[in-house]
């Protein structure tokens, strides 16, 4: 009786146990509105439409969690899947996925190094180095690789973007949908970052960076290292979703992923990690890119009319991140109040 | 020898004026340069067959340029070049609309033609041609889908944003038609115009969305060029190929797939070759000193019957719509 009451006490002061309420409820709303949410094809769609979005929020998390910020990864990601892309069919090349990712792999640990170089070794503002770093990406691609729509793509990665883990198929509309193999890449890359966050040195040292850089160095951290080698595994992972995202399009698009960073942060944010650096879970992040993925793929299911569409989706972030942000605010008052210290803003 | 070579000279030199007198004497000497927004892009490729064809046909001293890149400032100069140059007509698609303006204005001043196409906003051009209405435009659309769908059943609009102004007026028109038209068609009321933001992606997770809600619905009437090929990546996932339909406009090449398995029975574009041919055509009328009263009648095929807009005394619009399905795809280069 004692264990459940303290578990129940220590998830309250949690913020993932309120996300995934916001995040029910939405569901039966959805499903009461329109009866299709439950429906296998629909998850599956869910599902599918949350790998690129889903490879994002990671590695957003992982800046943040540092301290830092990252707008750059849209451009980031967009670069290496063209460039990738471009090279791919000037070669005529006919093999399979596997060159495209370690491509964009290469890639884009490169580009995050540049990132890393400026933030990590310089120490220059996370936000202001994104900014301009996303623009000089998108130069890049404007420029140098003359960018435009390929709506031809190596077969290798056409024929993997369609290919399926399975089919699910509603008994009752008879529509299939289908599971993108790339699905499992995203649970690779989300039980990698897990594992490397909980049980490695280099992981804790992103925490420790993130509440206090100075702590953290004084602890032993080598706070330049942690930073640019994470800053090289975001720039991996976005490539990787970038190339993931024109596999599914069937097309690279060279502009069409940029603007997402706004509702990728949002949905990290929504899940309980703290801005400021150093606090949130995986899990956190993940129920709140879903919650924003489901919003934002739901509002015909809903029922809500497109004018005002970016009126709900606005909304629910507010709300979303409103409760997170009452709740940090809770758990420092009963803190500051347990310490019998001042006023610990 | 020498004695034949002189003639044949002779007769290369005079053989024009002389079989032309009967016709059109001034139309020879005519140097008429079709400026597009740059010489690379397949769709100007295009326009560049159908510029060829036409100098071809008339043997008028007719031929295209443009610069190796689309840059505003670079397209300005070869307009400036071509003043000095000395030629009788410019037919320009521009690049930008203010930095071309003065330029075309010192045109204009030295005595040359200027016809512009796609810059319906420009004031120092003779004339601007438009390869369609709005309206007609959308009503076209609507046919297409309808011929797909059998005329009947259940259909929705999508366009890039609700804001943009061209895909709404398209829109418009393409419901407006159907109800005048199709009868047995009916516009979705719960959701009668979708967003699709100019992006094949949300165009795919929208139309998912709106046949799970929807089973009843039958057909999308797209207007940007990610609209169609989105929904239809939607429908042959859902397994509804056959089942469900949607038209709009899309570029040939980039959706030879989808219209070779007959996902998509028919997409709808306009033809830069004709609107090549018909910019060239107009700049002789005007050289000729011909007069230009509606309807106009270029000669090139879907430019036959050209209106000039509401309210405007220069821009002159079209019917010159093509449908693109399986059996023409390849025949246009981009």
């Amino acid at each position: 009786m004692d264990t459940t009451r303290t578990l129940l006490k220590k998830l309250s002061r949690r913020n993932e146990p309120y996300i995934f309420l916001v995040l029910l409820a939405l569901c039966l709303l959805i499903e009461f509105r329109s009866g299709q949410f439950f429906s296998s094809n629909n998850l599956v769609d869910i599902a599918s439409a949350l790998i690129v979005p889903g490879l994002f929020a990671i590695g957003t998390f992982l800046v943040i969690i540092s301290g830092g910020i990252d707008v750059s990864f849209p451009a980031l990601a967009s670069l290496s899947m063209y460039a990738t892309t471009k090279y791919l069919l000037d070669i005529n090349y006919q093999g399979g996925v596997w060159a495209a990712i370690l491509m964009a792999l290469v890639i884009g640990a490169l580009l995050g190094a540049f990132n890393g170089l400026f933030i990590g070794y310089f120490k220059l503002p996370a936000l202001i180095v994104t900014l301009g770093s996303s623009s000089v990406f998108k130069g890049i691609m404007q420029g140098a690789l003359n960018s435009k729509q390929l709506t031809i793509i190596p077969s290798g990665m056409r024929n993997w973007g369609t290919s399926a883990i399975f089919t699910a198929r509603n008994p009752v509309s008879g529509l299939t949908s289908r599971m993108p193999v790339a699905f499992i890449a995203f649970v690779i890359v989300l039980l990698f970052v897990f594992f490397i966050l909980k049980y490695t040195m280099f992981g804790r040292g992103i925490y420790a960076i993130g509440g206090s850089e100075v702590s953290a160095h004084r602890a032993g951290f080598n706070v330049v290292r942690t930073k640019v080698v994470m800053y090289i595994m975001v720039g991996m992972i976005a490539s990787l979703a970038g190339v993931i995202r024109a596999c599914m399009m069937q097309q690279a698009h060279p502009t069409n992923m940029l603007g997402m960073e706004m509702n990728i942060i949002a949905g990290v944010v929504l899940g309980g990690t703290a801005i400021t650096g150093g606090r949130g879970t995986l899990l956190g992040c993940m129920l709140g890119t879903l919650l924003i993925v489901i919003v934002e793929n739901s509002m015909i299911l809903l029922g809500i009319p497109t004018s005002y569409r970016s009126v709900f989706t606005g909304a629910m972030i507010i709300i979303g991140t409103g409760i997170s942000a009452y709740q940090v605010m809770h758990m420092n008052k009963t803190h500051s109040k347990r310490t019998k210290s001042k006023e610990a803003a | 020898m020498k004695k034949i070579l002189a003639f044949a000279l002779i007769v290369l030199l005079l053989g024009p004026t002389l079989f032309a007198a009967g016709q059109a004497e001034k139309k020879t000497g005519y140097e008429i340069v079709v400026v597009p927004k740059d010489a690379s892009n397949p769709w100007f490729v295009r326009m560049k067959v159908g510029v060829d064809e036409y100098a071809k046909e008339t043997g008028l001293n007719v031929y295209q340029r443009g610069t190796a890149q689309i840059d505003a400032t670079l397209q300005a100069q070869l307009v400036q070049d071509l003043i000095a140059q000395g030629v009788d007509a410019i037919c320009v698609v521009p690049v930008d609309l203010e930095s071309l303006e003065p330029v075309l204005g010192q045109a204009r001043d030295a005595g040359i033609v200027v016809i512009a196409h796609e810059g319906a906003d420009l004031e120092n051009v003779d004339y601007d041609i438009e390869a369609f209405s709005n309206a007609g435009y959308g009503a076209f659309i609507m046919d297409n889908l309808a011929e797909a769908m059998g005329g009947e059943g259940l259909y929705t609009t999508m366009v890039a944003s609700l804001t943009n102004g061209s895909h709404n007026e398209w829109a418009n028109a393409g419901v407006a038609h159907q109800k005048a038209t199709y009868p047995k068609m009916k516009l979705l009321e719960q959701e009668p115009r979708v967003e699709s933001n100019d992006n094949g992606d949300v165009a795919y997770n929208v139309a998912k969305e709106l046949f799970k809600k929807y089973p009843n619905l039958k057909g999308v009437m797209g207007t940007s060029s990610y609209d169609a090929p989105g929904v239809a990546r939607a429908i042959q996932e859902l397994g509804l190929v056959d089942k469900a339909f949607t038209s709009g406009t899309g570029m040939p090449l980039d959706n030879a797939e989808l219209l070779e398995s007959g996902v998509v029975k028919s997409l709808t574009l306009w033809d830069p070759a004709l609107a090549g041919k018909a910019m060239i055509s107009l700049a002789v009328k005007v050289l000729d000193g011909e007069e230009i009263t509606e309807p106009v009648d270029l000669g090139v095929e879907g430019y036959t019957n050209m209106m000039f807009r509401k309210g405007s005394s220069t821009v002159l619009e079209g019917e010159g719509w093509i449908v693109i399905n399986a059996d023409n795809v390849y025949d246009f280069g981009f």
